[in-house]
């Protein structure tokens, strides 16, 4: 069985374990990136500058609860810069040489592995690095080399295969399913707040085609019927396309390989029905994501808007009218670091939120400064180690969100929505929900239709019986 | 120990002072010059240019910074006002370089420049002892982080007996030869050290930045180069 191969806390595929001579293979790969890509100058500055001051690992939310020497993010940065230094760099080689003769060796890079799937790459310690040291990049950069000798969690590999050779999207939903659901949702609409909304399929010349994450459809579709809804309501032109309607790229957690090849799928079928811009759902790493189309295509590439600018600029419009009765429970946001450790996307979804809630609460910290919800580049998806995730990542994540005494968090992020969960599952927060900001924003939209019973039964198709019973006695 | 002392003054400190001018001068200009390069080949040309200035003014005067870790970033801010300003605006050192190469500049006081010496030398102790006392520096040390705050000590100690004789146990001269070679040692490790980060802050947040500016086709051209283009996921 696999597990007597078992190297690393991650399952990675059989054929992982076979790859040979893998340092050379690993330093092949480190040379065509340095000359094909753009990491050398960060690299270069980075192992020179870096004064090994410590204050990452006191911005770490990692390092703060294991306090392990390998979980700080200068140490992590480090094995991957002492291999830059000692290959690539002249001095580098000849003191390495005279003094300690460090060569690249298999067990180095199950060293290397093993902590940089101890990082989200969340990137909070490059904003408290005074040297500017970007230590996600380096966790990012470090990734990609070690998936070309073979190493990446299995969770990733296998969703990234049925999306680039098999159904077309890491969820392997076929597009008729993919139809299915959607007029499902259509029917979940009109049954709870008497609205006929579309879900438009393969509609040419939209200015938006929407790439949520897919998972979306399986696990939130409260969060899709709220996009659909404020389309609906304020008159959108968008539609989905059917070749193509994922969002997710997990090539930004392991490889720009393949990171180029989904985003490149995504522009394809923006260009196929003839879409103006890209509109992504609420979902932190595939927004990343699409912010790096022109990195990949070229400054002719399309625009991409997430669903939170577009709300909130409808909304400013007055474009979304909503009940008088708002959401009076407490509510308060996470920021997903994909989209607010650089500070684009911090105020929109607080000013929506502020409009739609009677009591919305800050996090402590936030924005830029917010902690990550402890699956972040990728390590939600990998099962396996979900007691790493919950416990020692997601500690202080559940410690701020027990002191918000929230009843919802709201996260317009798939993975953070999925991360958070099992964080408030294992941290005894099973009081607080969990949830995205469209699903909210549905609740209180009105419609103009008869929908005044609709405001107790509106947790959507996603809730059991009992939620509704106790959504109900509230 | 005169002729020492003239050698340490003359040939020593000029090569040491152009050592570390020329050192630090090829570091801005190479670090400039990827910089355009990564900008030219980037398929993504936009850069926040004002947001990322923003930032690097807010850690070359860190003052915002210091509630992330009180203690150590009121250390280290002391000790870099200190080291920067006692070299450069000592009446003193003011009056060589007008000897030599007739330009000046106002100067501090001496007793601001005792006070401030005094700091130097306190906080680089001080950043030693946190260094060891703190377990993730602790782990993440190399020699040179103990040793330079300790080497950029001397400089401090020197000057300070030089600028008091009664003060000072050892022979004039003796002390002058240690404070002018101490300095030279550390200009010509200026550019070959960690010490560097003096040239490239101003260029760290851009730099950080650009790490993401990856050019065109750079994921296809490296699958081309590692001949992957056909391989399966």
């Amino acid at each position: 069985m696999a597990d007597t191969k078992r190297k690393y806390s991650f399952y990675v595929e059989e054929k992982a374990h076979e790859v040979q001579d893998r340092p050379r293979k690993f330093l092949e790969a480190f040379a065509a990136v340095l000359e094909h890509s753009s990491y050398g100058l960060a690299l270069d500055v980075f192992s020179r500058v870096s004064a090994k001051c410590g204050l990452c690992a006191a911005s770490c939310q990692l390092y703060q609860t294991t306090g392990e020497d390998r979980d700080i993010p200068c140490h992590r940065s480090e094995l991957l810069l002492r291999v830059y230094r000692r290959y690539f760099t002249r001095s580098g080689a000849i003191k390495d040489r005279f003094t300690n003769g460090f060569v690249l060796t298999d067990e180095y890079l199950d060293e290397m592995a093993e902590a940089v799937y101890r990082c989200t790459a969340c990137r909070r310690c490059k904003n408290n690095c005074p040297m500017g040291i970007d230590h996600g990049l380096l966790t990012h950069l470090a990734r990609w080399l070690l998936a070309e000798v073979g190493v990446i969690p299995k969770a990733l590999v296998v969703a990234v295969r049925a999306q680039l050779e098999g159904v077309g999207n890491t969820s392997a939903i076929p597009p008729k399913a993919l139809v299915d659901t959607c007029e499902f949702l259509e029917e979940e609409l009109e049954e709870i707040y008497h609205v006929k909304v579309k879900f438009p399929f393969d509609v040419e010349g939209a200015e938006y085609v929407f790439f949520p994450a897919v998972s979306d459809y399986l696990l939130e579709p409260d969060t899709l019927m709220g996009n659909a809804a404020v389309m609906h309501v304020t008159g959108g032109s968008w539609t989905i396309g059917t070749k193509n309607f994922d969002g997710i790229n997990y090539g930004l957690f392991y490889s720009d390989r393949i990171m180029e090849r989904i985003v490149k799928n995504v522009v394809t079928e923006v260009n196929r029905l003839k879409g103006k811009k890209v509109l992504v759902g609420e979902c932190g790493h595939a927004t990343r994501c699409a912010w790096a189309i022109p990195t990949f295509c070229g400054p002719d590439a399309p625009p991409v808007v997430n669903f939170l600018q577009y709300t909130h600029e409808q909304l400013m419009k007055g474009k979304i009218p909503l009940k008088e009765q708002l959401i009076e429970e407490r509510v308060t946001y996470h920021d997903p670091c994909n989209i607010a450790r650089t500070g684009r996307i911090t105020e929109e979804p607080r000013e929506i939120l502020k409009a739609i809630c009677k009591d919305f609460v800050e996090m402590v910290p936030n924005r830029a400064q917010n902690y990550c919800c402890g699956g972040g580049g990728g390590l939600v998806s990998i099962d396996e180690i979900r007691e790493f995730r919950t416990n020692l990542m997601g500690k202080r994540k559940a410690d701020q969100i027990r002191a918000t005494g929230a009843k919802y968090l709201v996260a317009p992020c798939a993975n953070c929505k999925k991360q958070l969960k099992e964080v408030c599952e294992d941290n005894d927060l099973e009081d607080v929900k969990v949830i995205g900001l469209h699903d909210l924003l549905l609740r209180v939209i009105d419609f103009g239709t008869d929908a005044s019973t609709s405001d107790e039964e509106s947790s959507g198709v996603q809730a059991d019986q009992s939620d509704i019973a106790q959504e109900g006695g509230t | 120990m005169e002729a020492w002392l003239e050698w340490a003054r003359g040939p020593a400190f000029v090569f040491a002072f152009t050592f570390m001018v020329l050192g630090l001068v090829r570091h801005v200009v190479l670090t400039f010059a990827e910089m355009y390069r990564t900008m030219r080949r980037a398929g993504d040309k936009s850069l926040a240019y004002s947001k990322i200035l923003v930032t690097t003014i807010k850690w070359l005067v860190p003052v915002g910074k210091i509630r992330n870790e009180v203690l150590y970033s009121v250390t280290s801010i002391l000790f870099h006002i200190a080291i920067l300003i006692v070299p450069v605006f000592l009446g003193g050192h003011i009056v060589l370089w007008a000897r030599g190469l007739g330009l000046s500049w106002p100067g501090i006081p001496n007793e601001v420049a005792d006070v401030l010496a005094i700091v130097a030398i306190v906080t680089a102790v001080a950043l030693v002892v946190q260094r060891v006392s703190a377990r993730p520096t602790r782990t993440l040390s190399r020699f040179q982080d103990y040793a330079l705050p300790l080497l950029i000590a001397v400089p401090f100690v020197t000057g300070f007996l030089v600028m008091h004789p009664a003060m000072n146990p050892f022979s004039y001269e003796a002390v002058l030869l240690v404070h002018v070679m101490s300095a030279n040692l550390i200009f010509v490790l200026m550019p070959i050290t960690k010490l560097s980060h003096a040239a490239f802050m101003p260029s760290v947040q851009f730099v950080s930045e650009l790490g993401w500016k990856w050019p065109a086709d750079s994921g296809t051209r490296v699958a081309v180069a590692l001949r992957k283009e056909e391989e399966p996921v």
